[in-house]
């Protein structure tokens, strides 16, 4: 008997992992400004060393989340990256990144603390009053990788997304936590605080969910006869 | 005792110069406190005939249709989640001068700057857009047109897209400048110097995973306009500037 369970069960396995041609969906859509933490050289964006930190407004977010954007603010925070590489291309640097997080914070507007883009991060307010509040959604991000045209003062990344925590991780499915973010990114904005890098305007989404087929023990049994 | 002539230019030039600089920096631009864009959309799809993301061929018009998702200051007085109006976007005559690589073969940039172009933005109290496959067609741009005058007009005065073969998810950015010229609420975008011009910018994907693509489409954007408003400059006289030297 013990030797009909082990195949069966890697037999339920393999049906169960069907990829199906379902749709990536929307998660959370976010908007703010980077800086360096720590930044051995100010002059330079990325160099090997340096830490990335991403803070930002979310407006909206979709399910599985589930928010009230008119009682709380919903903040962003990337954290935890370091640069390990810098490629240049052009004009361009292209610079990969150590692992880190991405976490979405819910704060009551009556009883929380107003996010607060002060200049010169990080400082008394910054990143506190990001990641204050409630972490609804704890996610990792791999793969981190920016690139930035100092010339012309444009860019954009990219990072492989998947929810690891926070108080709405039940939410997610089994078969549908992970995903991927990217974002613009600007510093020819006249509006990016003293002491922050780049503006920043990205979204995240989740990848189609793993299909699963039902299946008879009998039908899956008779696929080994 | 009496200056010379070469003295009293010596004199005269230092002047200049002092009042010169003083007025340089009195005038200077220097960067605006409004922290938040003062429009904000997703999605936005642009499409071009005949383009593809690594080469957008010189001559090609590049359209854009899109949807507002929030305003900020000076126009947060607008709600773009009402359900009763829609706000939407066109982006239009956007002409490609070629598209330009550079880099190794497995980490190639392409660059592809862009002339001309306009934007309007309209309210429609009759919600209807909708980004319908393969444009232009019955729906598209015309449900992000219907209810003129718009709100906002423009032209852009320079846009850039930047995309590459090396990004898994195949992501890259578009950004251009805009000079607002018309539309309702225009005088919302006053300045000390006049209507302050907008920043188009955001990031860019050409993945066609379903969800995230739409066949016919080229490119999604995640995108918005901040207003580039410089710090009011102070008016002062000749007279008022020299006091402060004295």
């Amino acid at each position: 008997m013990r030797r009909l369970v082990t195949p069966l069960l890697l037999a339920a396995c393999a049906v169960l992992a069907v990829p199906a041609a379902r749709a990536d969906s929307l998660l959370f859509d976010y908007v703010g400004f980077d800086y360096e933490s720590p930044n051995p050289n100010p002059a330079a964006f990325g160099e090997v060393g340096s830490g990335y930190v991403g803070l930002g407004m979310v407006p909206s977010l979709f399910a599985p989340l589930v928010a009230n954007t008119a009682l709380n603010e919903y903040t962003m925070v990337i954290s935890g990256l370091t640069s390990t590489n810098v490629m240049p291309v052009g004009s361009f640097d292209v610079v990969t990144y150590s692992s880190g997080t991405v976490t979405i914070y819910e704060d009551s507007k009556a009883t929380g603390t107003p996010a607060d883009f002060t200049p010169n991060p990080p400082n008394g307010t910054v990143p506190g009053s990001f990641s204050d509040g409630t972490a609804i959604l704890v996610g990792t991000l791999t793969n981190f990788q920016y690139t930035f045209d100092a010339t012309a003062g444009t860019g954009y990344f990219e990072a492989v997304f998947n929810a690891t925590g926070g108080t709405q991780l039940g939410n997610f499915p089994l078969n549908q936590r992970q995903g991927w973010t990217f974002s613009g990114s600007t510093s020819n904005a006249l509006n990016i605080p003293a002491g922050w890098s780049h503006q920043i305007d990205g979204q995240a989404f989740l990848n189609a969910p793993v299909a699963t087929k039902h299946m008879s023990w009998g039908r899956l049994k008779e696929g080994f006869r | 005792m009496r200056l010379t002539t070469f003295e009293m230019e010596t004199t005269m030039k230092r002047w200049l110069t002092i009042v010169s600089t003083a007025l340089a920096l009195i005038g200077a631009a220097a960067p605006a406190r409004a922290v938040g864009p003062v429009l904000d959309w997703d999605p936005a799809y642009f499409w071009q005939p005949g383009a593809t993301f690594n080469n957008m061929p010189a001559g090609g018009v590049m359209q854009c249709v899109g949807t507002v998702a929030t305003f900020g200051p000076p126009l947060d007085f607008l709600n773009a989640t009402m359900p009763g109006t829609e706000y939407t976007f066109y982006v239009n005559s956007l002409v490609s001068l070629g598209t330009t690589s550079f880099g190794p073969p497995a980490t190639t940039i392409y660059t592809t700057f862009f002339s001309g172009g306009t934007i309007d933005v309209y309210a429609d109290p009759t919600p209807d857009a909708v980004f319908a496959p393969n444009p232009p067609n019955a729906q598209v741009p015309s449900t992000f047109v219907d209810q003129p005058p718009p709100i906002l007009s423009g032209h852009f005065t320079s846009l850039v897209v930047t995309t590459n073969n090396y990004t898994t998810f195949k992501t890259g950015s578009i950004e251009g400048n805009i000079e607002w010229t018309g539309g309702t609420l225009i005088n919302f975008f006053s300045g000390p110097g006049g209507i302050c011009p907008g920043l188009f910018t955001g990031g860019a994907t050409w993945n066609t995973a379903p969800g995230v693509g739409i066949p016919g489409f080229l490119f999604r954007h995640d995108g918005k306009i901040d207003l580039q408003c410089p710090v009011p400059t102070k008016q002062s006289s000749w007279g008022k500037v020299k006091q402060l030297y004295r």
